[in-house]
């Protein structure tokens, strides 16, 4: 056997249970989903029960408002998270990783600890805290004069506040992916910049940020895929609303799916936002693409 | 995004997977509830057999449905039941997802107005002819007919029933110096208004009268009780009337409450995926002086406000003008049996369900078990013989007004796509209550939302 035909094989040997494991559980229920997309199911009937209803569920659900809405929500909220992460996170990364800051690991560890907190208890205890008129956070508004507000129980203020609890809950996390990041610039470059003159402010500028580029890009692309499917604090929280204002792609996929036992629309839903996903992140890592 | 689709994708094969396993579910349920029929007594005195109770039921009720099961075991010891339960808001998902196999739960408490889409998906089997005797002799015909039937066939054990009314804080009502609850709008808006306190900003911190959002139910039902007093419906068999006068003439008023005279603020009606929240906060802690909510609410009010319960004053629903009396919405709940189940399952399942539904399983004397763990949580039980056997409990003050309002509540209607319709009618409800469209506007969105979910099931 030739060693070509060797390597082959051995090739094949090593990658057949990764990729078996992929083509299962990632590849096989996409394409599942993608099928099922194209026919009215009950979901709890046969699968054997499902008739074709050709692209009538993609025609249904790009035509029904509640979806439009629950789209433009997804995206409001995943472009206001990334917007408020990303430099939260450079700044905290940065500060956290100066030696000269005393006590630098106890930060590290109370800012990474929020997100070890399961999802669901960080909602429920945020659920608690902006209760309008009781609730802490409004109790603190008032001893400094400042108007209560309705936080959850507003229309135009509940997705803010899914934010904010957003950004508190995984705003360790995404600063961890900053320090190692950090970690990764040559400390050679910070003493040329110095030669050269470049106090911090200029070091930061022109040294440590455009070397966190590819760190930046990959908390960009992870910050959007884990917003893009945000569900636990909405279920919890708020069920969607009030009058769709909290109503994002999964709660909607998964309402369409589980409550209202319509799986050939919810998989075409869930269809439509790879699609978006895809088309979102590629472009992304082309514009960001380094030379 | 993968992710989400592997998920979703991964849970419609399973759902689909299990089913295919039963190519044809319905005749499948239909003739192992038969077996199950001549199996019983085999599965009492023969192999051991597991089966599983699927409930919403808080810790302290589970607990107690747990000293039932033992009491059942020791005179079955070859019948095991075991208890699952989860919140009130994953019970129709969990149901649904894991139905679909003799593995999944065997017997669940179900919403009346999910049992037609068990049904056509063959999840819910149909009762052996020893417990259709059983419910057609113990229970109201038409509770039996309403609720635990789909074309005449009977589904399950009625347990539950629920209705609205209106609650209001006595003391509240005091300090306003109002001496009766409103029985009119008329009379409901202008003591809303004596009701409403506001800071010095103007914002309201005591409304006057609360209204619920974030919650299907929460927001329809108190909705079409006030539609119902004041002489509407909500279907004309499967025909939405969404564009009724009596429709349009609630959300008219649930508009002036909240944006004409301002005495209502709907911030402080969110509910979360438990149904509590705010909306109960307000009410418990004396910020909401009326609203209009089911009795199963009762030991909720009673956990948080402690003596400040005997300030809980309940009264029928207000009538509109064009009312002749206040009628309340009520729904039913009910035990099924998972017709994936096996045979001897299935039998367990029906022996078990029979015993804790018949008089005498309970501690009440003449109460059966079911009914001694309903009216643990304030639930009015169903059985006929349960009613008399708790005839003090039902005449106490809070639940005396739901007990007199049976006679004159309507069934929420139990149609196909009922849970879709639900949330289509509160979406529109809620905005009109945030502002976002005129009671004329939402009413209309509503009925045409309405009819393209009927128009699914019924042609």
């Amino acid at each position: 056997m030739s060693r070509g035909r060797v390597q082959a094989v051995w090739s094949t040997v090593f990658l057949t249970p990764g990729v078996g494991l992929i083509t299962l559980f990632v590849f096989i229920p996409i394409v599942l989903t993608a099928w099922i997309s194209l026919h009215q199911w009950s979901m709890y009937s046969p699968l054997g029960s499902m008739s074709y209803v050709g692209l009538a569920n993609y025609a249904d659900v790009i035509g029904d408002p509640v979806f439009q809405q629950a789209l433009l929500n997804t995206f409001v909220y995943a472009v206001a998270s990334i917007l408020l992460i990303v430099p939260l996170s450079v700044f905290f990364g940065i500060f956290l990783y100066r030696p000269a800051i005393r006590g630098r690991s106890l930060l590290r560890t109370l800012l990474f600890s929020t997100y070890m907190v399961p999802t669901v208890a960080v909602a429920i205890v945020w659920g608690y805290l902006y209760s309008p008129i009781y609730g802490p956070i409004d109790q603190l508004l008032s001893i400094v004069h400042l108007p209560s507000q309705a936080w959850l129980g507003s229309a135009n203020e509940a997705m803010l506040s899914i934010i904010i609890l957003n950004i508190w809950q995984t705003l360790g996390y995404y600063t961890v992916l900053v320090l190692a990041g950090l970690t990764q610039i040559p400390q050679d470059y910070y003493d040329a910049s110095a030669i050269d003159g470049a106090g911090t402010l200029g070091q930061t500028r022109y040294v440590t940020i455009p070397l966190l580029h590819r760190t930046l890009v990959f908390v960009i692309v992870i910050a959007a895929i884990n917003t893009l499917q945000v569900f636990d604090p909405i279920y919890v929280l708020t069920q969607g609303g009030p009058v769709n204002a909290t109503n994002v792609l999964t709660y909607d996929i998964y309402q369409t799916a589980f409550q209202f036992g319509r799986a050939g629309a919810a998989s075409a839903m869930a269809i439509l936002l790879l699609i978006v996903l895809l088309v979102a992140v590629t472009t992304f890592l082309r514009v960001t693409r380094e030379d | 995004m993968r992710k989400l689709a592997t998920v979703v994708a991964a849970a419609l094969l399973m759902a689909g997977c299990s089913s295919s396993g039963a190519t044809t579910a319905p005749t499948q349920g239909t003739a192992a509830s038969q077996a199950a029929t001549t199996k019983a007594p085999a599965t009492a005195a023969g192999s051991p057999v597991t089966i599983t109770f699927l409930t919403h039921w808080p810790p302290q009720q589970v607990d107690l449905l747990n000293t039932y099961i033992k009491k059942f075991q020791a005179s079955n010891p070859n019948i095991t039941v075991q208890v699952r339960a989860v919140p009130f808001g994953s019970l129709l998902t969990t149901l649904r997802t894991q139905a679909g196999s003799a593995s999944g739960p065997t017997i669940a408490g179900i919403y009346d107005l999910w049992l037609p889409e068990l049904v056509q998906d063959g999840i819910a089997a149909k009762a052996p002819a020893a417990q259709v005797q059983d419910i057609q002799q113990n229970w109201p015909a038409n509770l039996v007919s309403g609720a635990v039937s789909v074309n005449g066939a009977i589904y399950g054990y009625p347990n539950e029933i629920d209705l609205y009314m209106l609650n209001y804080n006595k003391k509240l009502f005091a300090d306003a110096g109002i001496s009766a609850p409103p029985s009119t709008w008329q009379e409901l808006v202008t003591d809303a208004k004596a009701l409403t306190k506001r800071d010095s900003s103007g914002k309201i911190t005591q409304q006057g009268f609360g209204l619920i959002n974030s919650w299907d139910s929460g927001v329809v039902h108190p909705w079409l009780s006030f539609v119902l007093s004041d002489g509407g419906k909500l279907l004309d068999g499967t025909k939405p009337l969404l564009t009724s006068p009596a429709a349009e003439a609630v959300t008219s008023l649930y508009n002036q409450l909240v944006s004409t005279d301002k005495v209502t603020d709907p911030s402080m009606g969110t509910s979360n995926a438990n149904t509590t929240g705010p909306f109960l906060d307000n009410f418990t802690n004396g910020k909401t002086a009326m609203i209009v909510m089911a009795n199963w609410w009762e030991s909720a009010l009673q956990t948080a406000m402690k003596s400040n319960f005997a300030n809980v004053g309940t009264a029928p629903i207000p009538v509109g003008p064009n009312g002749d009396k206040a009628h309340s919405v009520s729904y039913a709940w009910l035990t099924v049996v998972n017709a994936h189940a096996t045979a001897d399952q299935q039998a367990a399942a029906w022996k078990f369900l029979q015993w804790l539904h018949d008089t005498g399983s309970g501690d009440t004397a003449g109460a059966s078990g079911m009914g001694d763990l309903l009216m643990s949580m304030g639930i009015l039980p169903s059985r006929t013989s349960d009613v008399q056997a708790f005839q003090s409990k039902l005449g106490e003050p809070f639940l005396k007004a739901y007990v007199d309002g049976l006679a004159d509540a309507v069934p929420f209607p139990i149609v196909l796509g009922g849970a879709e319709l639900t949330v289509a009618i509160q979406k529109s409800i809620e905005s009109v209550e945030f502002g976002q469209a005129t009671p004329q506007a939402a009413m209309q969105s509503a009925q045409s939302q309405a009819q393209q979910i009927l128009s699914q099931y019924y042609k």
